[in-house]
């Protein structure tokens, strides 16, 4: 057997020992000390660290909250991350020990996080440092925000701004089709009327068979497809005996009428229309402000994405050229009430995650937000109505959004629908789509939902048996 | 018993300090989180709050949830499709490339671009394609007068269109069959022309089982791809529409990290992923007489 061949010996030389040595100080030496994002933060100050699920123009106008904030006083600094996808991050930063001090997020949100004590109550704030919060008044807040931001008789979190969604109407359409664009429809069977008189089938040609311009469909967009019940004057959930209601006969009415929409237009062509705009919405290509659907559901941010990107007038004065207005959502006669409109509201809410690294100076920031000037301001740039209970002289009249009355009229109601406050809820929620795309194509209604009810009875059964396993488990241990 | 030598247990030793940070990123990243999520398959969690041992519970309700079935057929579906069609295509381009044509090698590389496209751009272009209203699909079809379809809007189109789509990314399977065809050994191929073999004769007989084991890799690599489905139904569709074209690994995630049910996708995914294995084996089994492995 011949020799092996040697191992291969490499030995470090003194001086190239030292030069590693030099350059790892070197680096040490040169390493920031300060991460770059924290370069401009003033020194002194507690540095929050704020997610937020908004960018764009919603983006720029809370972070000009934050700067008024920042520049407000001198102890505490506020720095806002954009963060998409902002719930599925949180729960994971949450359970990696390493939550931000502060989170926006939707007030659907609220009970998992109550309920799994993710977020501090406002109760654990009984005395805040130096008294630099503001006091929170919860009953500054709107009846129905105030639902929004509770769980189990305590405020869980605070408002971000809110919407209530509401029917926006071109009037020019209305006027060409000889409609009165003063008398807005205000019940079910008027909208179907009035949407059956604005559509416009395409020509001839490639096109041939297709809508060219929609009246109203309840698919465009499909982000609420659970309202519908609401406005025939059902509800999704019964808090006290935990039961799903999706199978009442008020439920069973509001599909029935949603799917009369694609049997009028034809369910394949009334999807593609749809379809069309499933990536346009808010951009200048939006059905409503490229006048390609002449009524939409819309929350009140939709004013100021016509500011942005509607077709501006010629005569020179930069104002959208579309003329439109903003309803509440048509009900089914039975319910109508147009001194107290139906109709759902949800809200932005942002919360401190427990074990976050600063909760004392999280709540003085928290407070700010929950004053009603800045709520004001933030609405005012998001185009919303205000959430809190009574506005400022002035903030209607001066606000872009010509339709903020009707929307603050929702938000104020005391018909104001929120909904269901579980933690199953989003899972449910994710049943309603499938089920009203299957009632849109065709299914029968009474047996679609009769299948969505029984799959979300199991799903807060389940949630109600884990969670009392859970508080066994805690009593137990 | 035979001791190693202190030179051999110092090369052990070295060599283990050497792929130690592959060591350190393995556990840290994949035996660590394999085994808590096996763990946490048998409780209640919820990623905000402590695990609370519920036994087989999850995996009970899996037998009792709609939506695992119809999650579990439109994966199947996905798969199959994907798998058989795609090593069709690719192997069909793959033996049309090596013929002598002209430009092969640039058509080679225009094939290859997509695979370096990041997966979610590409989704947001063929969502675009797609689109029936300013897709390019059908402006084309507009502009000889046919009347273009919902591709992702309709149940009986949109998983065909995201299969459809999955055909884009072929060229990592290409390269591999290239490599394969031209490792054939041209002796066959000269004995078949001496006995005058036809064409699809010398496919059928020499080639396809020459790079049979090329044909078993990619297609075990595409079906675990396909297994995973994900970004394209979660960007394009959200799983509709009427859930066709929700997937497991979509059902998976919305359990995990919207409906705070962390505990029950554990179990989902151990589900995924035991029948991805066992499907894999299934495939290696089914297909061990008819592959044919040359002698180094």
């Amino acid at each position: 057997m011949g020799h092996e061949p040697p191992t291969p010996t490499h030995t470090l030389t003194r001086r190239a020992a030292l030069a590693a040595l030099g350059g790892a100080g070197l680096s040490v030496a040169l390493w920031p000390r300060t991460p770059r994002r924290e370069a401009g933060v003033p020194s002194g100050r507690v540095v929050l660290h704020y997610w937020e699920k908004w960018t764009g123009t919603e983006g720029d106008a809370i972070q000009s909250v934050v700067d008024q904030f920042n520049q407000s006083q001198d102890t505490i600094w506020v720095q806002r991350t954009p963060v998409s996808d902002i719930a599925a991050k949180t729960m994971t930063a949450i359970g990696g020990g390493d939550p931000p001090d502060l989170v926006g997020l939707y007030s659907y949100h609220v009970p998992l996080f109550a309920q799994t004590r993710a977020a501090m109550s406002m109760d654990e704030f009984a005395s805040t440092p130096g008294g630099m919060a503001s006091p929170l008044d919860p009953d500054g807040y709107a009846p129905s925000i105030r639902q929004l931001l509770s769980f189990d008789g305590k405020q869980w979190a605070g408002v971000n701004t809110c919407y209530a969604l509401g029917l926006y109407y071109n009037r020019q359409l209305f006027r060409d089709a000889g409609l009165d664009p003063d008398r807005p429809p205000l019940t079910t069977a008027e909208l179907d009327s009035i949407a059956d008189r604005l559509v416009v089938p395409a020509g001839s040609g490639g096109g041939a068979g297709r809508i060219e311009r929609a009246g109203f469909l309840p698919n465009l967009p499909t982000w609420w497809p659970y309202v519908w019940p609401i406005m025939f004057g059902g509800a999704l959930y019964d808090a006290p005996t935990n039961r799903a209601l999706i199978d009442q006969p008020a439920s069973i009415a509001a599909y029935s009428w949603v799917s009369g929409y694609p049997a009028r237009l034809g369910p394949a062509r009334s999807a593609e229309f749809g379809n069309r705009y499933g990536r346009n919405f808010h951009s200048p290509d939006d059905p409503f402000i490229s006048g390609k659907v002449a009524m939409i559901v819309q929350g009140p941010w939709l004013a100021n994405f016509i500011n942005l990107h509607a077709k501006r007038k010629h005569d020179g004065s930069g104002e959208p050229d579309l003329d439109y207005a903003a309803v509440p959502m048509p009900v089914h006669e039975s319910v109508l009430d147009p001194q107290h409109p139906l109709g759902l509201l949800e809200a932005d809410v942002i919360m401190i995650p427990r074990g976050c690294p600063h909760p004392e100076e999280s709540y003085v920031f928290f407070c700010y937000l929950q004053r009603r000037d800045v709520q004001e301001r933030l609405a005012y740039l998001h185009g919303k109505s205000s959430p809190m209970r009574d506005c400022s002289p002035g903030f209607m009249q001066t606000h872009p959004n010509r339709s903020v009355r009707v929307f603050d009229q929702v938000v104020k109601s005391k018909r104001a629908i929120v909904l269901p406050q579980t933690r199953a809820w989003q899972a449910i929620a994710d049943l309603t789509n499938g089920a009203f795309d299957s009632i849109w194509h065709g299914s029968d209604v009474q047996q679609t939902l009769s299948v969505v009810q029984a799959r979300a009875q199991t799903l807060l059964d389940k949630s109600a048996q884990l969670r009392a396993r859970r508080l066994r488990s805690a009593g137990g241990a | 018993m035979k001791h190693l030598s202190s030179t051999s247990s110092r090369d052990i030793r070295r060599g283990l300090v050497w792929i130690s940070p592959w060591i350190i990123g393995f556990m840290l990243f994949f035996a660590v989180p394999a085994v808590l999520s096996a763990v946490y398959s048998v409780c209640d969690l919820s990623l905000l709050e402590s695990p609370v041992y519920v036994g087989l519970d999850n995996y009970a309700e899996l037998a009792t949830d709609p939506m695992f079935k119809d999650v579990v057929r439109n994966t199947l579906v996905y798969a199959l499709a994907s798998v058989v069609l795609g090593s069709v295509l690719t192997l069909g381009i793959a033996v049309l490339l090596e013929q002598r044509l002209r430009g092969r090698e640039c058509v080679r590389a225009i094939i290859f671009l997509p695979t370096l496209v990041p997966a979610v751009s590409g989704v947001i272009a063929w969502s675009w394609l797609f689109n029936p209203g300013y897709g390019l699909i059908n402006s084309a079809l507009r502009v000889v007068g046919i009347t273009g379809p919902d591709w992702l809007g309709s149940r009986a189109l949109a998983m065909p269109s995201l299969v459809l789509m999955s055909l884009w990314v072929i060229g990592g399977s290409l390269t591999v069959y290239t490599a394969a065809l031209r490792d054939a050994p041209r002796s066959l191929y000269e004995a078949a022309d001496l006995d005058g073999v036809s064409a699809w004769g010398r496919f059928r007989y020499v080639t396809l089982p020459m790079i049979s084991p090329a044909v078993l890799f990619n297609s075990v690599m595409s079906l675990i791809w396909a297994m995973q489905l994900f970004a394209a139904p979660h960007i394009m569709t959200k799983g509709g529409p009427e859930n066709s074209t929700y997937s497991y690994s979509m059902y998976v995630y919305f359990n995990a990290f919207y409906y705070g049910r962390m505990g029950y996708a554990c179990a989902l995914a151990w589900i995924q992923i035991l029948a991805t294995v066992a499907l894999t084996v299934l495939v290696l089994r089914a297909t061990r007489g008819v592959i044919f492995y040359r002698a180094a």
